[in-house]
Parts: C-alpha cells; structure tokens; sequence
C-alpha cells in the first residue's frame, strides 16, 4: 500500500467523522450552522494543549499538559460540547433560518480571531506543534508502521461513529430531530420541547466534530489559525449535500465523492511555476460548484434520505375501523 | 477630549465606506429577499478593476467608474445566473443564501487564479491633512465622505421619485402583489442588483483606497462588517441601514482606536449578536417592511 493511500484513507475517514457530526447539525436538525469548524479546531487545539506539555518561550499557551493521548480526547470533546453548548443556546432560542446562520457565522469569527489574535491563547498565528505519534511508543511503533496504526484506528473509530449514528438515525430522539427540520410548531404540538431538543442534538453534533479534530491533530501533528478558516466548513457542506442530507449511507457517498473530487480533479493540471495557489484555488472553485450546481438540481443528494410516510394516510375520522 | 474628536473624523470614512456597501446589500435584500453572501466578492471585483483601470488610464476617476460598472455586471450576473433562477425555482432562502455562500468561494478562488493570493498594493496620493473644524482629514478622505453622501442622495431621489422606485418598493413590500398590478418583478429585481452593485463596486474602490491594499479575501471579511450594519438598520430597509453603518463605523473605529484593531471583526459580531437577538429586526423597526419609511 503506498504512503499516498494510507494518508487518503486516514484524511478520509477523519473527513467522514466530521460529515457525520455535521449531519446531525444540518441533516437531521436542519439548522445551517456555521460554527461547525469552530468546533473542530476546539477539539484539535485542546488536544494539543493537553499533550504536548509547557510551553518554551517565546512560545505560549494555556495548561501544557503532558496527558495520554486518549484522556486528552476525551476532555477536547467535552470542550467542544462546552463551547458549542454556550453558542448553540444562544443562537437556538429564538433563531431560525438565515439569523442562526449569520449569528454562528460571528461566533466561529469570534473564535477565529480569538485562536489568531490573542497569543496567550494558542500561540496566535504560529499556532501549536510537537504532538508526535501519539500512542505510538506504546506499542512500539517506528514511523512507517505508526502511519498504518493511525490509518487502521481511524478507520476503526469511522466506523464506531457510523453504527452510532445509525443507532440514532433510526431512534425516536433521531426521529424527533428530524420532525423540528419539517415542522417545528408541529412537534410542539406534540408536546416536543423543540429548544432543549435541538440544543441536544447541536452539542452532540458538535462533540463528533470536536472528536474528529482530536483525531486530526494527531495526523498532522501540528494546529494553526492558517490549517482551518471558517469557510472551509463549505467543503463538509458539499459532501453532507452531494451524499445525501440526512442519510448517514449518503453522507458516507458524499465524503468519498468528495475526496475524491478534492484529491483526483486536479491530478492531472500542469504545475504552473510561480503560482502555487492554483490546484487549491482550481478545488475551491470546483467544491463551489459543486455545491451551487446540487443545491439547484439535485439538493435531497445521491442518496437521499427515506421519507417516512403514515401507514394509513388517507383514512378519514369516520372511516377509521372500530 | 480632542483624541476623541480626531477618532471620530476617522470614523465618518469608515462609515461613509461602510453606508455604501451596507445600503447595496440591503437593497438586494428588499427585492428578493435573499441575504447575498456574496455581496463582499462584488467590492473585491470592483477593487481589482480599479486597479485594472487605474494601471492603464492613470486617471482615478475612471478608475472609480470602472470599479462601479464591474461592481454593477457581476451584481447582475450573480442574480441572472444564480439568485434568478433559484427564486423561480422556489428555492427557500436558507437555501439561496447557501448558495450565495458557495458563488462566494467560486469567485474568491476564481480572482486567485488570475492575480494570485497576494496583497495587492494600491494606494493614491491622499494628500497633505488638514485641520477641518475638529477633524484631521485628507482631501482623499473627504472626497470619499462627499461621494458617499451624494450617492445617497442620488439613490434617495432614484427610490423616492422615479418609476424604477416605485417598482422597487413595491416588489420590496410584496412581490406577488407587485407581480399582480404588471410589474415585472424579475426585472425589477436584475436592475435592482444592477444598481446595487454599481454601488458596492464603487465602495470595494474607495474601500481599497483607504485600506492601502487588497487581496481576494478582503471584499468578504469587510461583508462580515457590512452584515452587522445592515443587520442593525434593519434588512430591507435602506434608510435604517445607512443609521446602522454610521453606528456600526464609529463604534468600531472607537473600539479599534481604544482597544485593539485586530479585534474588529469580533467587536462586529459581538455587536450583530447582540442586536439579532435584542432587536432581531432591526434598531429602527416599526410594523411595515418599506424601502424607505
């Protein structure tokens, strides 16, 4: 198996775990949140600050712990949910719609000048760095082999928040979820607490999300404020919309449709000298049109979601059976 | 005492800026409804045809004009090729301002592939400041606080006495309605775009003269800012909106001046969170939803 493969599938499946985390946001909620990246780079800047011990000058950050890797997680995740928890029971309460989505929008910015600017932080701009194989010496890995470890425990957890999330697709909280994307009056109608509700599945999303950033920070080794910009959330967008919203199977086709359009679409571009911008901006364009080109056509996806319809729709009152 | 006085003098440009591309993007809301998140590519394309202009002619008048009119053609392709048919489509508008979101990043990536990520240098000679009453300002300066109030003057008479106005508000107040007494609201809507961004191409012009430089990204962090102005306003309603950026522009000039200017951007949305969720519809609201109340 070569190098590229390997790192493809471990991106992909981080990549996946994110899309998963957004569907339930997007997908089964049906807010259009934005903040969703703001949520990665929590879990991912927190799990660095918890591993990678103090901080040598001219650097600094907050804790500098030296925890194991897997309890470092944990604690990144729950300060993901922490954040998204303020944010989302600010922004949930009374807003819908385009608001939610600007207001989120000015929360990931809050968080992203935040990461940038305020050095005492994160170290600003340079960011954090030295997290090395993490769990590695554990099992006595080398470089080489450390790469397929992290490859097959990604995978792994892929699929571990797969079947979770098929568990809660098919589940009456799953179900309630997706009743306030349809018809949120209707679902109060029904005695559903709509606020506390969305806000459960808000956190949730955003935990996944702050799970897949631990994971990535354990790829890269290394976050900073130029490794995520809050636009970039247009790209798990794309694949959650391209897949199928709201369909977990779709969301797992879109990730893959997405990767490789990302990875495959500008293989065969020259290198222009001089310009080294010029593949990514060629992908920028290419996921925007993607996700223009869906939203107009074909926006329930490739795959899209079952549509759960009453067992007897057209049986009157008086017609019932007695 | 007079620091505070010089501050605000910096101000009025930032809000004179912030007004012209607040009062386009509302407009394009009045008439379809839409929130445009691509509103902030149509002042980058106005600053890059400036500077397209400027190289070859030498003249920074028409460097303004053709900053305007590329302003102005991209406003009416992003509604012809994208707003148009989604609104036909009977798309909703979280859906469309999706969308927008995603023409943002096409246009964005699309300038980078023709003129590269970097900064772009462009500056005119702002000339030599002068003492104004209690303001230090530069001829350059008060010449873009003149254009400003005179384009709001011209779109003030445009609005409020010609038949293109009366269309505009009446598409603004209820599109169907419109539609019913003759009023083709689709036209109505591409001249709107048109006007608007003859506007927000002229604002991404003086806007990167006043910054010094610009780059791809610069049109979309100063929307964020345009956003809370026209949010504060009121959405959809041009006369609020210009009251809202001349607030949303002090402020941050004073928090910029006193705290830290790298902050803006949070001290913007700090401020739009706070009136979405105090005053959702606006500072200025009362029960109709008019152009100009």
């Amino acid at each position: 198996m070569s190098a590229y493969l390997v790192s493809v599938l471990t991106e992909g499946a981080i990549f996946g775990i994110m899309a998963l985390g957004l569907n339930v946001i997007w997908g089964w909620s049906g807010d259009f949140d934005l903040a969703y990246y703001g949520y990665i780079a929590v879990g991912a800047y927190m799990t660095l600050v918890l591993t990678i011990g103090p901080a040598v000058a001219p650097a600094q950050y907050i804790l500098g712990l030296t925890l194991p890797y897997p309890l470092a997680v944990v604690i990144a995740v729950l300060c993901s949910m922490a954040v998204s928890l303020v944010v989302g029971s600010i922004a949930l309460r009374h807003l819908r719609g385009i608001y939610f989505s600007i207001v989120t929008l000015g929360a990931v910015y809050v968080m992203y000048v935040l990461a940038g600017q305020y050095v005492p932080l994160f170290d600003g701009y340079n960011g954090l760095s030295g997290l090395f194989d993490p769990m590695g010496d554990w099992f006595g890995l080398d470089y080489q082999s450390y790469q397929y470890f992290l490859m097959g425990l990604c995978l792994v957890l892929f699929v571990l928040v797969f079947l979770f999330m098929w568990r809660i697709s098919g589940s009456r909280f799953g179900m309630a979820l997706r009743t306030l994307r349809e018809d949120e009056r209707a679902a109060a109608a029904f005695g559903r607490d709509i606020y506390r509700l969305k806000l459960k599945g808000y956190v949730l999303g955003a935990g996944v999300g702050g799970f897949a950033g631990a994971l990535f920070v354990a790829y890269l080794s290394a976050f900073n404020p130029s490794a995520w910009s809050p636009v970039e959330i247009i790209v798990l967008y794309a694949a959650v919309l391209v897949g199928g919203r709201g369909n977990i199977w779709g969301v797992a086709l879109g990730v893959f449709i997405m990767g490789l359009i990302v990875q495959e679409s500008t293989r065969f571009l020259p290198e222009v000298p001089g310009h080294p911008q010029i593949v990514l901006a060629l992908r920028g364009v290419i996921i925007g049109l993607v996700l223009v080109l869906f939203l107009r056509f074909r926006p329930q996806g490739l795959l899209p979601e079952r549509r759960y319809v009453d067992a007897q729709p057209k049986l009157e009152p008086d017609a019932r059976p007695v | 005492m007079n620091e505070a006085l010089l501050t605000l003098g910096f101000a009025l440009v930032t809000a004179s800026i912030l007004a012209l591309s607040a009062v386009a993007f509302t407009l394009q809301y009045a008439v379809t409804n839409v929130a445009n998140v691509s509103h902030g590519e149509i002042l980058t394309v106005g600053a890059y045809a400036a500077y397209l202009v400027h190289q070859r002619t030498g003249s920074a008048v028409a460097a303004a004009i053709g900053a305007a009119l590329a302003g102005g053609f991209a406003a009416l392709a992003m509604h012809s090729a994208v707003i148009g048919p989604f609104i036909r489509f009977g798309a909703t508008p979280t859906i469309i301002f999706i969308a927008t979101l995603g023409m943002s990043f096409v246009i964005q990536n699309t300038l980078v592939i023709f003129f590269g990520a970097a900064n772009v240098a462009y500056t005119l000679d702002p000339g030599a400041p002068m003492h104004l009453g209690p303001f230090l300002l530069t001829p350059l300066d008060l010449q873009i606080i003149a254009s400003a109030i005179a384009i709001t003057f011209v779109l003030y008479l445009i609005i409020s006495r010609t038949k293109f106005g009366k269309a505009l508000r009446a598409v603004s107040q209820n599109r169907e309605l419109a539609r019913v007494t003759g009023i083709n609201a689709t036209r109505v809507a591409a001249a709107t775009f048109f006007l608007a961004g003859l506007i927000a191409g002229y604002a991404g012009f003086i806007l990167a003269e006043s910054v010094g430089s610009f780059n791809p990204y610069f049109g979309f962090s100063f929307f964020l800012i345009t956003l809370t102005a026209a949010v504060a306003g009121g959405l959809g309603k041009a006369f609020g909106t210009m009251i809202g950026a001349v607030l949303v522009g002090i402020i941050l000039e004073f928090a910029g001046g006193y705290i830290s200017a790298s902050y803006n951007l949070a001290f913007a949305f700090a401020l739009l969170a706070i009136v979405i969720l105090v005053r959702p519809r606006g500072l200025f609201t009362n029960a109709r939803r008019t152009v100009f109340e």
